[in-house]
Formats: C-alpha cells, sequence, structure tokens
C-alpha cells in the first residue's frame, strides 16, 4: 500500500469518527491541535483503519509519539503492515 | 462539622480534627494512572497528548491552601498571577518547588527526585504538618514515609479499593440507588456477554476503564459493527498475553437533560456532609464546566442528598474519609441517576469551594469553566488581565470572574513550538480555568460573553479549539 492511499484511508476513518467530512489531509496536519482528537477518538479511528484497510493494530504497542500527525500516523500504519506480513 | 467559617478550614477539621492544621497540598491530578496499573483497560496509547496541560493544573491548588499551608509544584507560580492570587484576598500558599520539571510520574515522583526539598518536607514535618494529596497512592506514601509527613488522607490502598468504576457500581447496587442498565466486567468473555445484551436493546452503549480519568478511556458503541471492532482488538491481545483479564464497566448510554456532579465528605467519625450539586455545562457536546445551582426540582435534590449519606456511609464502611465527587445524571426521563462513577479524591469542584465561600452570595450564581484559547506565542500574565480589562478586577458584591489557573493557558507551547517552523504558523492550544459570579444565571450566561468575548482577542487567527 502507498502512502497516499493510506492517507486516504485515514481520511476515510476521520471522517466516520469527527462525523464530518474530512478531505485534503497533508502529512503536516496534527490529530490532537488542529482535528481536535482525543485519546477516545484515537481509539476509534484505529479500529475503524483496521476495518478499512487490512491492517492488524497491536493494542500492546501503541504509543501518542505515533498520532502526532497525520504524516507519524501514516508510517505507524505503514509499519504495522510490514510486521503484520500484509 | 462546618464550612461555616472556612470551607479549607473545615475540610481540615473532618480530615484531622483540627482546623488549623497545616497541610503540604500535592495536586496530582490522574493519580488514576497509579491506581490503574494493576488493571487491565481499553486499548491506550502511551502518553497523553494533554500531559503538559494536565501537569500545570496542580495550579489550581494555590486557591484552595490557605495562605498557611504549603503547596508542592514542579514549576514556581508565574510572579503575575500570585499578585493576583493576593490581590483577591484568597492569598497564596509558600511555594515547594522540585529540583526540576515533572516527567511522566508527576510531580510526586520529581519530589522524590529533590533531596533539598524532601529535607525542608521534614522539617515542615516536624512542625506537625500533613502531607494532603489529591488522591494517595504508593508514591504519596513513599514522599511521607521519607519525610515524616503525617497523611491527612486514608491509605493509599483504600484509595485504589473505592476508586474504581466497578467498585461505584456495585456500590450503586447494593445500597439500592437507581443505576443505569450495564454490566462490570472482570474478563473478556464478560465484556462480550455485555455488549451482547446491552446492543439487543437498540441503543449505544458506553464502554469505561475501571480507572479512567474523567473523559478519557472510555468508549461509546452505537452499533454492533463498532462493538465487534472492540471485541476483535480486546481479544487479540488477550490472546497475545495469555490472560483475559478487563476491568471496564458497560452501561446503556441513556438520553439526559444534563450531567451532574456532587460533593460530600465523609469525616473521621464517618459523618456525612453534602458540600454541593453542581451542573454540567457543555457547548456542541464538548464538557466546558459547571454550573451552580444545578437546575434540579427540590425532591430531585432530596434524591441526591439520600445517595449521598448512602454513599458515604458505605465508604466509611470500607475504610474511607475525605472528600468524594460523584458524577451523575439528570435523564430525558427527569429520572436522578444518582451514581455514574465515584470519585472518591479531590474534584475539580473541590478547588472552588474556597472562592464560592469568598465571592458567592446567598441565591447567587456561580459557573466554573476554562476558556480555550488559540495562541502562537506564550502569553504574559499581564496580557490576560489586559484583555479582560475591568473583568479583572476580583468580584465585587456577588458579581464578577476570578482566574482559578493560569499556568494552562501556555502550558502546551513547548512541545507545539518545538519543531520546524510550518505555514500556517504553528499554533497551541492554551486554556484559562475561572470562575463566573452574578446574581443569576442571566447575569452568568451575559458576564461569560463578555468574558469570551475580551479574551478572543488573544487568538490567533483560525478556528479556536
Amino acid at each position: 500500500m502507498e502512502r497516499h492511499d493510506v492517507v486516504a484511508a485515514v481520511e476515510k476513518a476521520l471522517s466516520e469518527v469527527l462525523e464530518q467530512p474530512v478531505t485534503g489531509l497533508t502529512e503536516e496536519v496534527r490529530l490532537f491541535e488542529d482535528l481536535h482528537l482525543d485519546s477516545t477518538s484515537v481509539l476509534e479511528m484505529l479500529m475503524a483503519l483496521e476495518d478499512a484497510i487490512d491492517v492488524s493494530v497491536d493494542p500492546e504497542n501503541l504509543d501518542m509519539d505515533d498520532f502526532k500527525s497525520v504524516g507519524t500516523l501514516t508510517d505507524y500504519v505503514l509499519s504495522q503492515q510490514t510486521t503484520s506480513g500484509v | 462539622m462546618s464550612f461555616d467559617d472556612g470551607y479549607t478550614a473545615g475540610l481540615k477539621a473532618a480530615l484531622t480534627g483540627d482546623r488549623d492544621a497545616r497541610f503540604v497540598w500535592l495536586c496530582n491530578f490522574e493519580v488514576e494512572n497509579q491506581w490503574a496499573r494493576s488493571y487491565t483497560g481499553l486499548p491506550a496509547a502511551r502518553g497523553s497528548a494533554t500531559a503538559a496541560t494536565v501537569q500545570r493544573m496542580e495550579e489550581l491548588g494555590a486557591l484552595l491552601a490557605e495562605p498557611t499551608d504549603y503547596l508542592l509544584l514542579d514549576r514556581p507560580l508565574d510572579e503575575g498571577y500570585r499578585g493576583y492570587a493576593e490581590k483577591t484576598g484568597l492569598g497564596a500558599p509558600t511555594e515547594l518547588v522540585t529540583a526540576a520539571p515533572a516527567a511522566a510520574g508527576g510531580t510526586g515522583a520529581a519530589v522524590l527526585d529533590s533531596p533539598e526539598l524532601l529535607e525542608r518536607l521534614r522539617r515542615i514535618a516536624r512542625d506537625g504538618a500533613y502531607l494532603m494529596p489529591m488522591g494517595n497512592s504508593a508514591q504519596e506514601e513513599r514522599i511521607g514515609a521519607l519525610t515524616g509527613l503525617r497523611p491527612a488522607v486514608p491509605d493509599a490502598a483504600t484509595y485504589e479499593r473505592v476508586n474504581s468504576k466497578i467498585y461505584s457500581r456495585r456500590v450503586a447496587e447494593e445500597l439500592g440507588l437507581r443505576t443505569i442498565p450495564g454490566h462490570c466486567c472482570e474478563t473478556v468473555g464478560q465484556l462480550r456477554h455485555a455488549l451482547d445484551e446491552q446492543l439487543g436493546e437498540d441503543r449505544p452503549v458506553i464502554v469505561k476503564d475501571a480507572y479512567g480519568v474523567s473523559g478519557k478511556g472510555l468508549l461509546v458503541l452505537d452499533s454492533r459493527r463498532k462493538a465487534d471492532r472492540l471485541l476483535r482488538m480486546v481479544e487479540r491481545r488477550a490472546a497475545n498475553r495469555g490472560d483475559d483479564a478487563l476491568h471496564v464497566v458497560v452501561e446503556a448510554f441513556l438520553p439526559k437533560r444534563f450531567d451532574l456532579n456532587y460533593q460530600f465528605t465523609v469525616d473521621r467519625r464517618g459523618r456525612v456532609r453534602l458540600d454541593f450539586v453542581k451542573q454540567a455545562l457543555t457547548a456542541g457536546g464538548v464538557h466546558l464546566g459547571h454550573v451552580m445551582p444545578a437546575d434540579l426540582t427540590p425532591a430531585q435534590q432530596d434524591e441526591l442528598a439520600t445517595a449521598a449519606v448512602a454513599l458515604g456511609g458505605r465508604l466509611y464502611a470500607d475504610g474511607f474519609f475525605g472528600v468524594v465527587g460523584v458524577d451523575a445524571l439528570l435523564g430525558a426521563d427527569d429520572l436522578v441517576y444518582p451514581v455514574l462513577e465515584i470519585n472518591a479524591r479531590l474534584n475539580m469542584s473541590s478547588y472552588q469551594g474556597r472562592i464560592t465561600e469568598r465571592f458567592g452570595r446567598p441565591g447567587g450564581a456561580a459557573l466554573a469553566r476554562h476558556y480555550p484559547l488559540r495562541l502562537a506565542a506564550p502569553l504574559p500574565f499581564e496580557a490576560v488581565t489586559d484583555a479582560l480589562g475591568a473583568l479583572a478586577e476580583p468580584p465585587h458584591d456577588g458579581e464578577g470572574l476570578v482566574i482559578t489557573c493560569f499556568g494552562t493557558v501556555n502550558a502546551q507551547a513547548g512541545d507545539a513550538l518545538a519543531g520546524p517552523p510550518t505555514t500556517p504558523a504553528p499554533h497551541f492550544n492554551g486554556r484559562l480555568y475561572t470562575m463566573l459570579f452574578a446574581g443569576d444565571r442571566e447575569g452568568l450566561d451575559a458576564l461569560d460573553r463578555r468574558v469570551e468575548a475580551a479574551l478572543d482577542r488573544l487568538n490567533t487567527a483560525g478556528r479556536t479549539p
């Protein structure tokens, strides 16, 4: 999966969690400061991402630093794909 | 037991029998993290995006402590703010500052890493002072053991036992208080069973960590699909660990008029006194603060008072004394649900007691809220008072505003501005905590709008949080 595919999946997951359309995200956009996510909505977003793309999140190994921005989240999702062998 | 001549002195009398006791306050917000260590909850990322803000909330203790008390802090109060606190007439305690700013363990851990401060605390202990934590955990007990400070509160094991939401729910059921339909879960299998039952009722459910701090560690599930997502994740974790423990409460997400918070105090002899009842204030679903008096009928007020006595008696029987905040709810059906969760520790509202006593008027109204700010650079305290103009003057004759915490305004500046320059320029989200007083709710709303408009000029361009 390419980075832009992950960003598109993140937009779809965020649209579901925030209950409003989220489009045109750049990698610099910050999840907490700019999109106002909180720890609850991060969990909801991860669960939505698992549904949308073939990725399996390791719930033992989540770090807030991975959710600073769209870019760090994309890195995280791609790393989970590698470890889950997809 | 009476707060007639002093909220904080009355609290000291309830906890120690001596209203002139000297306290060393440690406002360890998120002490739940210590209690939660042995209990698996919802999946969560390590760390917190708001940790720096929560850390600075310890400064709320400045207006609860009496000027003869001490307040443990991981950095000094802003000088401008300290001057302001003194100008209000409330005064400010002696600051005891750690050798270095707190890391993940909070101010308690930073105290333990400050040899000179520990030595000073030993001297203070010899004069008979008490250690008064917001909530007690092994970390605070260690400070007591190293310094000789007497605890003003029960031991850490008691705090851990009575602060679980599983305890809250079971006690409410045993006392025959009206509970929200739901289940206590201690295994993943029990969660699956609870979700099956609750979702069959065709209404959303809320899953809450046994030790989640308010607003965190909870998840609303409004469909079977979302429930299955959660089950998939926690079952995978249980399989990996070979351990299916999971400590959560599952409850129906009832339609409501508003949330409530009430506080009572259990003294060392088990006497219970209801301190106050407040109504939660939200805007667009976001929690902003609390307003007093709550919009309840006398019968609804009585129901909460009865619940407070029953809960206080049970907590005392289980080894607890001290301040207890309870989150409750007024349903859309006009029924009071008196126990969403018991927080047997100081609560946000506890920090407002001394301020309310000084500036509130009988029959008047009060609002405790924070104003979100969107800032591009750290703000000096004087910029806030300049923006507020005449509103920055302490309340007079039951009308006006008190700034209850300033440190939270700039708390997020360091992280947000540390990165490379971006376009648009980076900003951070600050919070100015306040209390507003007026003769009635209409006056309070008008004052709130004036404060909001005055502070808006501090915001950088763009959407405020």
